[in-house]
């Protein structure tokens, strides 16, 4: 096992925060347009309200109608913050057997308005089987989420931006395209995410540009051999 | 006093216009950059409420935009975000600014006085 130095944790430690921050900010602003809705939504009622007292014929469809969007506003918000829960939670364990491919589901969700502000859409898929992999699963999510900003930030013409995780030899990929023009180098993206080097040295994670596929690879190795994914 | 509403939020801005017809205020809506510019070249407006963060322009582009369409028209930024930098955006180039949630009593005051002459 490779011992690292005080700077190595020092400088783990900044990015941890900054990923966390960078997502609570996100998802706080999110919430906060949903409950901006609601707050517009319960209005409206009571002006429908104030308006049927002053004599306006009763309508129960149109108080029906807002009740449902107030519930489906509230659904969205809870969605948002179960996902930010679970982001949370994953600190809880250092290294734990975690499937890659929900993680990654996890972290494209939690970036969905940080790609919307970039006009990207993405999607995740995986396996049926899952991808386990025993890691670090924040650091995991962490680098994910770095890879992913990367990703949006070259994505192409489409818009459209497939995180695609599957087995790997030992452990798993994440595969992010499909990427503009050549991609990107891994020292480049070094250069615009300090934090990164230094969490994929940690997870004993490679990063790689596919350039046939238009794809960045994040090639997560499993940190021990007994790993239950059976991962040699 | 005619508003444009702007906000890639559809149920927001359709919402805030129901209830601002309520209080006798005509309001418009757009959920894009584009649509707005659309509407401000087919009509004119008093004054136009824009989100600071938006997908494609900003706020703050927009307003650029539209003041370009129509150099007399007001504008009042409002933010989910609520940072600093928000802020300081915001005051700088708004006539004002106001962080969701809406009062909607205090942004039709706010309306009236930026409509003021």
């Amino acid at each position: 096992m490779k011992i690292h130095d005080s700077q190595h944790w020092q400088d783990l430690s900044v990015e941890c925060l900054r990923f966390f921050g960078a997502m609570s900010a996100s998802v706080s602003h999110e919430i906060r347009n949903k409950l901006a809705v609601i707050n517009e939504k319960a209005g409206l009622v009571e002006d429908i309200a104030a308006a049927m007292r002053s004599g306006r014929a009763p309508d129960p469809d149109r108080l029906e109608t807002q009740a449902r969007k107030i519930v489906d506003q509230v659904q969205q918000a809870n969605r948002i913050v179960r996902a930010l829960n679970r982001l949370a939670h994953s600190t809880d364990e250092s290294d734990a057997t975690v499937d890659v491919a929900d993680l990654a589901a996890l972290v494209v969700e939690l970036y969905g308005r940080k790609a919307a502000m970039a006009q990207a859409v993405v999607r995740s898929e995986g396996p049926d089987g899952g991808v386990p992999v025993h890691t670090n699963p924040y650091l995991l999510a962490n680098a994910i989420g770095l890879c992913l900003g990367a990703a949006v930030a070259r994505v192409d013409d489409s818009r459209a931006l497939t995180v695609v995780t599957e087995n790997a030899a030992n452990g798993a990929a994440v595969r992010f395209g499909r990427l503009a023009g050549g991609g990107v180098g891994r020292s480049e993206l070094e250069g615009e995410c300090p934090g990164l080097g230094t969490l994929l040295e940690t997870l004993d994670a490679g990063l790689a540009m596919d350039a046939e596929g238009g794809e960045l690879v994040l090639e997560v190795r499993s940190l021990k051999s007994d790993d239950p994914g059976g991962h040699q | 006093m005619k508003v444009l509403l702007v906000d890639d939020e559809k149920e927001l801005v359709t919402t805030l216009a129901e209830r601002l017809g309520f209080r006798g205020v005509e309001a418009r809506w757009a959920t894009t950059g584009r649509d707005a510019v659309a509407l401000a070249v087919a009509e004119p407006f008093d004054v136009a409420v824009l989100d600071v963060k938006m997908p494609r322009v900003s706020g703050i582009q927009l307003k650029k935009e539209l003041e370009r369409i129509r150099p007399e028209m007001k504008f009042v930024f409002v933010t989910g975000h609520g940072s600093e930098e928000d802020f300081r955006i915001g005051s700088a180039e708004a006539d004002r600014y106001l962080a969701k949630p809406l009062d909607i009593d205090a942004l039709v005051e706010t309306l009236t006085e930026v409509v003021s002459p």
